[in-house]
């Protein structure tokens, strides 16, 4: 005679499988921060290349704003072909990658972003003001910001392909 | 090339690793000894590989390879030459590598010691243990390889955490992976006797000394993280409760179990299932330390890297504790007791509330732990539970195992007598009683201090009594003093071993009590020359100074410390800075003794150098702790050793 | 009464009193996670609580002589001005993220009896650079090397 209450036993301890894995749903990356919801810092910086860049200019885009320093490995390291790649795929639909470098030398960031062969537009934060403006605690931060220049999520830490994705994807599907 | 070659060296292992587990696993349903022969070839095989990632993976830190993205997360130029083979297992990839070598060191050892002594169960020990060989290896391939290429290659790497660069982290993880390792070979014959259905006491009198040594070195690296908190975190503790600290408190826990619940399988044939679920729990219980540590799912200050690495450890979770406890409801049958409870004032009942309390004490640790998820999971609001929890529950329940640790070796086996009792317990339960009054006497106030240490000087006597009495009776038979007392060691080495790490837990709750009950400290702000005092120390500030180290700038303090006893000495507790770090880590300085421990840490300081800020704490009895670890030591040393039958005459 | 009657009621007794423990420890030292907005709608004086914020820019003030430290905590909506007595932690700044746990006081102020702040493993903070930390040690050296 077989018994089945037995088997009760394995099957008790599926619920708290179950739980733990409900704690991946919490996304650490995605931190809450006062910011988020309320309208984004103005700035306007000028790009290694000499060209102007600034919030103002790019109201109805989506804006990644992107924190980084050649010296961020491998976080920065990481996260630079994802960001390059993103802004290939999106740029054609009104997305904007800026990358903003803070507390770096100008011959090393030239290096680095030679080396990543980055084609968006990157300009140095000389006085550091727009990464005290946006609050930026590390490197990489990143800040997606929608069509009305409010900032809709911080993510800390290298960015990954779903990440930009899953974020841009549901700010460009918004009406401008 | 060196990384290529790791990585092609993992990737042949997890291959070896896979096959051999499972021809180890058709020998033992075939019993095909040429099957086994190879799975054993294969066995060796990982080992070799696994190890030989280990020194390649060194090697590239020896060398600065920051090609490699491991080596260029965890180290930079100015890393000492030291702390760069700590750096190894400094994060998660190499601790991953360092935890499969452990577990492919254990497998070789038990290939070469039990493969002739447990023949029914060998085929699906090795093939538990190449299974999760197996799932080590595929995390070191998929979630989390450690030689992983980093390009461009940067010139400098971005340097250890510096609160790893301690001597406390080259023993810390060993201690602790050896200890959670260890107990992969219990689990895995557990696995054997259900796969077999030889449930009965052989896999437990095989086992008992790889438990033994698995849960001394969870012991030992539990009280190392604990020194290390205390002497590098500069909070004045050594425990706090954290997540990371629960996660390998609770193995602990049901390891202790479990130690004590196979003495009654094997006395009296009872508990088979209960102990089949200890194990199995306490395996489980290593996995799902890893698992919340490095998945990221619980907050906590020690933070890790998350990652992909979770979801394979929580699958690997479910699969082990769904497979094993399939296992067990298969054999439900053949699991039922043979023996039977006699009464519930006998030793088999104290061992059993024993085991109890301590899967009681596992399962409030576990459900503080987790309290937050499930908050959240439940009611949807941010919840957390601290420290004070975590005291309230478990401070009864481990007062009450410390008052069992007195009883249970001293009571009668089946039912105990009123004159067994007697025999026993009078002169232990009086000395403790007059132990109470004197502590009050003294002045103690704290009823809970005074209460632990009543249970340890109870305890203490329970096993100098027990002690005396047996060298009582070879004296008789003509002994001399000193050969009787090494003698009974010796003769009965598994009973004093057992004695011997009970005093050591005695010791060590003699400090934590008294470190809870009677530290004091203080934080002020000083100028130069000025004096703080604190429980009869006068501690002046005389100045600041910094300094350059290869990697990185401190600033020392200096202080004149004295305290009307012995010449005044310098102390001198500093501030580190890391050019890789924003903020600066607190060097502690520390005089340790046996009734207190002096402890400055430096807070703010001006520019100028001539006011600084400095926290002073005079911690209690807290070297009891540590010197617990030693006498702990000693008593599992003792009780593994061979036995020796006394012969006849 | 039975052997078997006397453990099972041991048991009963024994899982009993660890539930009442678990239960009375969880509702007493459960401590909330509470933003400054939520704390300032519904402040209960005397309850524990994480309060979790930034700290304001220009808010901090330190006494070193009376160990006296004060800044407030916000979240873009609301402000909550927090006293803590003691040196803050190493990471503690301006600008930056701060979880503090403590009670809410009747008079306005919450009282942090801890102070969190904390970073992850690979997340890197800007650095002054060794420059910053240079012209540290030269500053002490000059006043007070011997």
């Amino acid at each position: 005679m077989k018994r089945v209450w037995p088997w009760l036993i394995p099957l008790s301890a599926i619920p708290l499988l179950l739980l733990l894995a409900y704690g991946f749903r919490l996304n650490p990356r995605d931190v809450p921060s006062p910011l988020v919801g309320r309208p984004a810092a103005a700035f306007a910086l000028t790009t290694f290349d000499g060209q102007p860049v600034s919030l103002e200019s790019l109201r109805g885009k989506v804006v990644v704003l992107n924190f980084w320093a050649s010296w961020c490995n491998p976080a920065c390291y990481d996260e630079a072909p994802v960001l390059e790649r993103g802004w290939r795929a999106w740029r054609d639909r009104g997305v904007m990658v800026v990358g903003v470098d803070i507390q770096d030398t100008v011959d090393a960031a030239q290096k680095f972003m030679r080396e990543f062969r980055l084609t968006f537009p990157n300009a140095r934060d000389v006085n550091g003001q727009v990464s005290i403006d946006y609050g930026v605690y590390g490197v990489p931060e990143t800040f997606f910001i929608d069509r009305q220049g409010r900032i809709r999520a911080k993510h800390v830490g290298a960015v990954t392909d779903a990440d930009f994705r899953s974020k841009v994807e549901a700010l460009v599907a918004e009406p401008s | 090339m060196i990384p290529e070659l790791g990585q092609g060296a993992l990737l042949v292992a997890l291959g070896l690793a896979l096959y051999g587990g499972l021809a180890a696993a058709v020998a033992g349903r075939t019993g095909r000894a040429s099957l086994l022969q190879s799975a054993q070839h294969a066995a060796v095989g990982v080992f070799v590989l696994v190890i030989g990632a280990l020194v390649l993976l060194t090697y590239a830190f020896l060398r600065f390879d920051f090609s490699v993205r491991y080596v260029a997360t965890n180290t930079n130029l100015g890393t000492p030459f030291y702390y760069r083979i700590t750096a190894v297992w400094g994060a998660l990839e190499g601790s991953i590598i360092l935890w499969g070598s452990m577990l492919a060191l254990y497998t070789l050892v038990v290939i070469v010691t039990q493969r002739e002594r447990a023949r029914e169960f060998y085929p699906w020990v090795l093939a538990t243990m190449l299974g999760v060989l197996t799932f080590f290896l595929l995390v070191m391939t998929i979630a989390a390889p450690p030689f992983s290429r980093l390009t461009p290659i940067p010139a400098d790497g971005r340097g250890l955490n510096p609160l790893l660069e301690d001597t406390g982290m080259i023993t810390h993880p060993v201690a602790l992976y050896l200890g959670f390792t260890g107990f992969t070979v219990p689990f895995a014959f557990a696995i054997a006797a259900l796969a077999t259905g030889r449930v009965g006491e052989a896999w437990i009198v095989l086992t008992r000394r790889w438990t033994i040594v698995a849960w001394y070195f969870l012991s030992l690296g539990l009280l190392i993280g604990g020194w290390w908190s205390y002497h590098v975190l500069g909070w004045g503790g050594y425990w706090a409760w954290d997540p990371v600290e629960n996660a390998a408190f609770m193995p602990w826990l049901t390891g202790t179990a479990l130690l004590h619940s196979v003495m009654i399988q094997e006395r009296r044939r009872m508990l088979k299932l209960w102990n089949l679920t200890l194990v199995i729990l306490t395996f489980s219980l290593t996995l799902f330390g890893t698992f919340l540590t490095r998945s990221g799912i619980i907050a906590s200050v020690h933070a890790f890297t998350q990652g992909t690495i979770g979801v394979f450890f929580l699958a690997f979770l479910a699969l082990v504790v769904l497979g094993a406890l399939g296992l067990l409801a298969w054999r439900w049958e053949a699991l039922r007791s043979t023996g039977e409870l006699d009464s519930v004032v006998s030793r088999e009942s104290a061992f059993l509330l024993n085991n109890v309390l301590l899967v009681a004490a596992g399962f409030t640790v576990f459900f503080g732990t987790v309290f937050p998820l499930l908050s959240e999971a439940v009611r949807g609001t941010k919840v957390s539970v601290g420290a004070p929890f975590f005291n309230q529950v478990n401070v009864p329940l481990f007062l009450s195992l410390i008052f069992l640790m007195g009883v249970g070796p001293l009571i009668a086996w089946r039912r105990a007598s009123w004159e067994n009792l007697r025999r026993n317990f009078v002169w232990p339960v009086t000395i403790g009683v007059v132990g109470a009054a004197l502590f009050w006497a003294m002045g103690i106030r704290s009823a809970l201090a005074v209460l632990a240490l009543t249970l340890t000087v109870f305890v203490a006597a329970t096993i100098a009594l027990d002690f005396a009495r047996a060298t009582r009776a070879r004296l008789r038979s003509g002994q001399s003093a000193l050969p009787a007392m090494a003698g009974l060691l010796v003769r009965h080495n598994r009973r004093y071993g057992g004695f011997v790490v009970h005093l050591g837990i005695l010791v060590i709750t003699l400090g934590v009590t008294g470190s809870q009950a009677w530290s004091v400290q203080t934080e002020t702000t000083l100028r130069q020359g000025e004096v703080a005092q604190l429980a009869g120390y006068r501690v002046r500030f005389d100045g600041l100074s910094p300094s350059q180290e290869s990697n990185h700038f401190r600033v020392i303090g200096r202080f004149t410390v004295s305290n009307g006893r012995a010449r005044p000495t310098v102390m001198q507790p500093a501030k580190k800075f890391y050019p890789q770090e924003s903020s600066p880590i607190a060097g502690v300085d520390y005089e340790l003794g046996f009734r207190e421990d002096l402890y400055l840490v430096l807070g703010d300081f001006t520019r100028d150098g001539t006011q600084a800020t400095v926290k002073i704490q005079v911690n209690r009895l807290v070297s009891w702790i540590w010197i617990g670890g030693l006498i702990l030591t000693l008593g599992t040393v003792l009780a593994i050793l061979p036995e020796r039958r006394p012969r006849p005459a | 009464m039975s052997k078997r009657i006397k453990f099972v009621a041991g048991g009963a007794v024994i899982a009993l009193a660890l539930a009442y423990m678990i239960y009375a420890g969880v509702t007493q030292s459960a401590v909330y996670f509470v933003t400054p907005s939520e704390i300032q709608a519904a402040p209960v004086a005397g309850k524990s609580y994480r309060l979790g914020g930034l700290v304001t820019r220009g808010s901090v003030k330190w006494e070193p002589r009376t160990l006296d430290l004060t800044f407030t905590l916000t979240d873009g909506k609301a402000t909550v001005p927090v006293r803590h007595k003691g040196t803050a932690p190493d990471l503690f700044g301006e600008g930056r993220g701060a979880v503090v746990e403590g009670r809410w006081n009747s008079d306005g102020y919450f009282n942090a009896t801890l102070i969190l702040a904390k970073h992850s493993e690979e997340y890197k903070a800007p650095h002054d650079g060794e420059a910053g930390y240079k012209e540290l040690m030269k500053s002490l050296g000059k006043k007070t090397g011997s």
